[in-house]
């Protein structure tokens, strides 16, 4: 089958826009779903970040009802998977998970190792570096954000605080988003990718397939079909009449048929002439 | 496969003489005909060589599946000497380059039925690509699509090579043939 002349002429072309199409396909969605985890990191980063602006008056004033409740309020917003902040010795002070507080987090853990790795913790890392993703225990995908919580001079200069100076972090807000929008727009992406890739790869196979079979391979077929017959000795049959190359082969043959047909009838003539004479000299 | 019966060798019986330019003088017939052998030989076990090229890209994508865990890591000077990676982008930009230019060059040496093959060289770009991926810590996004342009570059390589061997072995066949036919009469 695949020797014959249609798939050598259909077989590459179909290898080559499919192969194509998909690497292509494959590295946009690739590229989409880097630029869409990048920005719901950036999205995420900034909610931290307005977090930690609010609860800043509440810490100023020492009130740890109010702190408790904003995060609170916070874990009870939809996708919203853990809100929790923790203090340098890695101690969960607060948590909107209440089973969750007095517990010690984990340094090596995911999230806390990229500042903990070394013997002097970081104090400070870039956007992407604070992001991580991770299944928790419900099973869900997270991408959580640990935010570092600063000892500014309004924390250590009020009456309350017991903080020094030279002190640089006092805690950490550790907030975790569920991936589950983020994966249904990835899959609504990858489903609509996969419908264009079909239509893509239907439209110029089945278009090239269509075209070649009705331009090439049924005037081949009816021009063989044509040069058996006359091979069969059927001379007066009319030629396949096409106005591109495969028609001027056939009118070929057709001249070819003709001129045969009229030698045959000229060596016919001779034969019953020759046969006349022998008779009449007899 | 020719058809011996164009040529019926009863002209040979009609006083035609013997044409040694088409099967060789009589010595050299045997001569041809194992030369033709050998040569057929040859283009069949160089029609599988896209098979081959084949089964290598996927043993090294198994590999890769895994990222690479198989094998041993490189030691910490050896990362500092190579660098930083490129970027995921980056190379995804020369793996759409290097995808499109390979089935250029393939469907070009289809259009002028030349013998090259270079099966065995893509399977070593698309191991490096592989390996690209691997240190710029992108291989799980991206392996698919490797794999893929990978599975097209091979398919197209093989089915040239394939399809160029089997005309060359029908030609080669002809020339037996020929040599039969005037073996026989």
């Amino acid at each position: 089958m695949l020797k014959s002349f249609a798939a050598k002429a259909t077989v590459p072309p179909a290898i080559a826009v499919t192969g194509f199409v998909v690497v292509c396909c494959i590295l946009l969605y690739s590229v989409i779903k880097t630029d869409m985890l990048n920005d719901a990191i950036e999205h995420e980063t900034n909610l931290a970040g307005t977090i930690v602006k609010s609860a800043r008056f509440a810490m100023l004033k020492d009130d740890r009802e109010t702190l408790r409740n904003i995060i609170d309020n916070i874990g009870q917003q939809k996708g919203v998977e853990h809100t929790r902040i923790f203090n340098k010795k890695g101690v969960i002070m607060f948590s909107a998970h209440a089973e969750d507080v007095n517990k010690l987090v984990d340094k090596n853990a995911a999230g806390c190792i990229a500042c903990h790795a070394g013997p002097v913790p970081l104090t400070s890392m870039g956007r992407m570096e604070q992001a991580r993703r991770f299944i928790n225990e419900k099973g869900h995908n997270v991408i959580a954000i640990t935010v570092p919580i600063y000892n500014e001079p309004d924390c250590f200069n009020a009456a309350c605080h017991v903080h020094s100076p030279t002190q640089k972090l006092l805690g950490t807000l550790d907030i975790g988003l569920s991936e589950a929008p983020l994966q249904k727009t990835l899959g609504t992406l990858r489903g609509r990718m996969i419908v264009f890739c079909l239509m893509v790869l239907i439209l110029t196979v089945g278009g090239v397939s269509a075209l070649l079979l009705r331009n090439v391979l049924l005037p081949i077929k009816e021009l063989a079909n044509y040069v058996t017959a006359i091979n069969r000795g059927e001379l007066n049959r009319k030629a396949p009449a096409y106005r591109d190359e495969i028609g001027e082969l056939a009118r070929s043959f057709e001249d070819m048929s003709a001129r045969l047909k009229a030698t045959q009838a000229e060596v016919k003539q001779q034969k019953a002439a020759e046969g006349d004479g022998a008779d009449s000299r007899s | 496969m020719t058809d011996t019966r164009d040529t019926p060798p009863m002209k040979q019986t009609q006083g035609n003489p013997p044409q040694p330019d088409a099967a060789g003088t009589p010595p050299d017939r045997d001569t041809v005909r194992q030369e033709t052998i050998l040569r057929i030989k040859q283009l069949r076990s160089k029609s599988n060589r896209g098979l081959w090229a084949l089964a290598l890209f996927i043993a090294v994508s198994i590999v890769a599946l895994g990222d690479f865990s198989i094998l041993p890591s490189l030691p910490p000077a050896v990362r500092m000497t190579l660098g930083k990676p490129p970027s995921s982008i980056m190379i995804s930009g020369a793996l759409v380059l290097y995808t499109f230019s390979a089935i250029i060059l393939i469907l070009s040496r289809m259009m002028g039925g030349k013998e090259e093959y270079s099966g065995f060289a893509h399977v070593g770009y698309l191991t490096a690509f592989y390996g690209f991926y691997h240190f710029a810590k992108a291989l799980n996004e991206n392996y698919w699509a490797v794999f893929v342009a990978g599975l097209t570059i091979l398919a197209l390589e093989s089915y040239h090579i394939w399809n160029f061997c089997n005309e060359a072995i029908r030609r080669e066949q002809e020339v037996l043939d020929t040599i039969e036919r005037f073996r026989k009469s």
